[in-house]
């Protein structure tokens, strides 16, 4: 029983020193939100605002010359982005929810905090999703599938694959951020203070 | 507060069922991710298959597998990954039923690797997903064409094993809420 004992005494007779612990949990988990709302919110725009024109010659039949046809690159043409988009959007959502949860709930409700670290756990598991969907289809584009004659696009949709660049990395980070949501204010909690 | 130790025996006599439960409930949940990471492996490992496709107007026979495409390399790895995991976790965890005095020393650490996983086996499911999307529908807007009509057997094994991934990313969610709960109930206020 030794370990368990000692982690319980030192959370109930911590007093002041609970109390900015607590403290410290507070603005660590409103800091990670509202990051995690800021990268989410970046990510989702820059991929919405993504779009190209680019012109592509095509040689119909050998004998004649290619015709150059332009050619649009919009992020809903691929289904894996607008599942992107859709994870980025409601994680979005989500953390202005949270926020404004958290902020109205500072000392009481240990209820909510489950309720809402409960819905943290789904949206890791969303964003994740949604971000390994958007790498392996940018991957895709971006190299092309020998195998399967899939040809590389990036080369030709060279700014709209750089923005897509962009969006992943920063919703990389906000889920990121939502990883650390869910991990790093029990273990500040319940870590013995020394 | 009074000394600690009465507060410890009543947390200690009112919780023994719902903790006993929990840790009951944790390494069945363990169980299950190890066998669902088992089964996406083997059936994704299993899903190689030969068709003559036309290829410049000659029949070529052109095999179809899964470390053609990085996103199904990854998706192995990553399942490999929460297999061992799931087992070495499980130990650990039938290991705390028999000695409760670690208990919340062990609880930190698998929310944290619990967290992890989730994230790893949730972006594998989500890549691997997208991109057999792409293979059974196509797109016109980039030029890839569908595959699947020609590797049936290939995707059946696709869809079957991202079908089981998905499963194992819901047990990992369940772990994870399981020891949000515990660790939640566990916090003094």
């Amino acid at each position: 029983m030794e370990g368990e004992s000692k982690s319980s005494v030192d959370v109930i007779d911590e007093g002041s020193e609970g109390k900015g612990k607590e403290l410290l949990v507070g603005t660590c988990d409103l800091v990670m939100r509202l990051l995690a709302f800021v990268m989410t919110l970046v990510a989702a725009v820059v991929i919405v605002a993504d779009k190209q024109t680019a012109i592509v010659s095509i040689k119909l039949v050998d004998s004649e010359p290619p015709l150059d046809v332009p050619v649009t690159a919009k992020w809903h043409y691929l289904s894996a982005l607008v599942y992107f988009v859709g994870a980025n959007a409601t994680a979005c959502a989500y953390a202005t929810v949270s926020l404004v949860l958290t902020l109205a709930n500072r000392r009481k409700g240990k209820g909510m905090e489950t309720l809402i670290s409960v819905f943290d756990a789904l949206m890791v598991a969303l964003l994740f999703s949604g971000n390994g969907a958007a790498i392996a289809i940018g991957l895709l584009g971006l190299q092309g599938n020998s195998h399967l004659h899939w040809n590389k696009v990036c080369n030709v949709f060279g700014k709209f694959c750089h923005q897509t660049t962009v969006s992943l990395f920063t919703s990389l980070l906000g889920s990121t951020a939502f990883l650390l949501l869910l991990v790093v204010p029990p273990l500040l909690r319940l870590k013995r203070t020394n | 507060m009074a000394s600690a130790e009465p507060e410890y025996k009543s947390s200690s006599t009112s919780q023994p069922p719902a903790g006993v439960d929990y840790s009951k409930v944790d390494v069945i949940l363990r169980f299950l991710l190890l066998a669902a990471s088992v089964v996406a492996l083997a059936v994704i490992v299993s899903s190689d298959q030969t068709e003559l496709v036309l290829f410049q107007k000659i029949l070529v026979p052109q095999p179809a597998k899964f470390k053609y495409s990085p996103a199904f390399v990854y998706f192995v790895a990553a399942f490999s990954v929460s297999g061992l995991y799931a087992l070495v976790s499980a130990l650990a965890s039938i290991s705390v039923i028999q000695k409760p005095e670690f208990k919340l020393k062990f609880l930190l650490h698998f929310l944290f690797w619990d967290a992890l996983i989730l994230g790893i086996i949730a972006s594998a499911t989500g890549a691997a997903g997208s991109v057999a999307y792409v293979g059974l529908k196509g797109n016109s807007h980039v030029g890839w064409i569908k595959v699947c009509n020609v590797y049936d057997k290939f995707c059946r094994h696709l869809a079957g094993s991202i079908a089981v991934a998905l499963f194992g990313s819901i047990v990992t969610v369940l772990l994870i809420w399981l020891s949000a709960f515990t660790i939640h109930s566990r916090v003094p206020k």
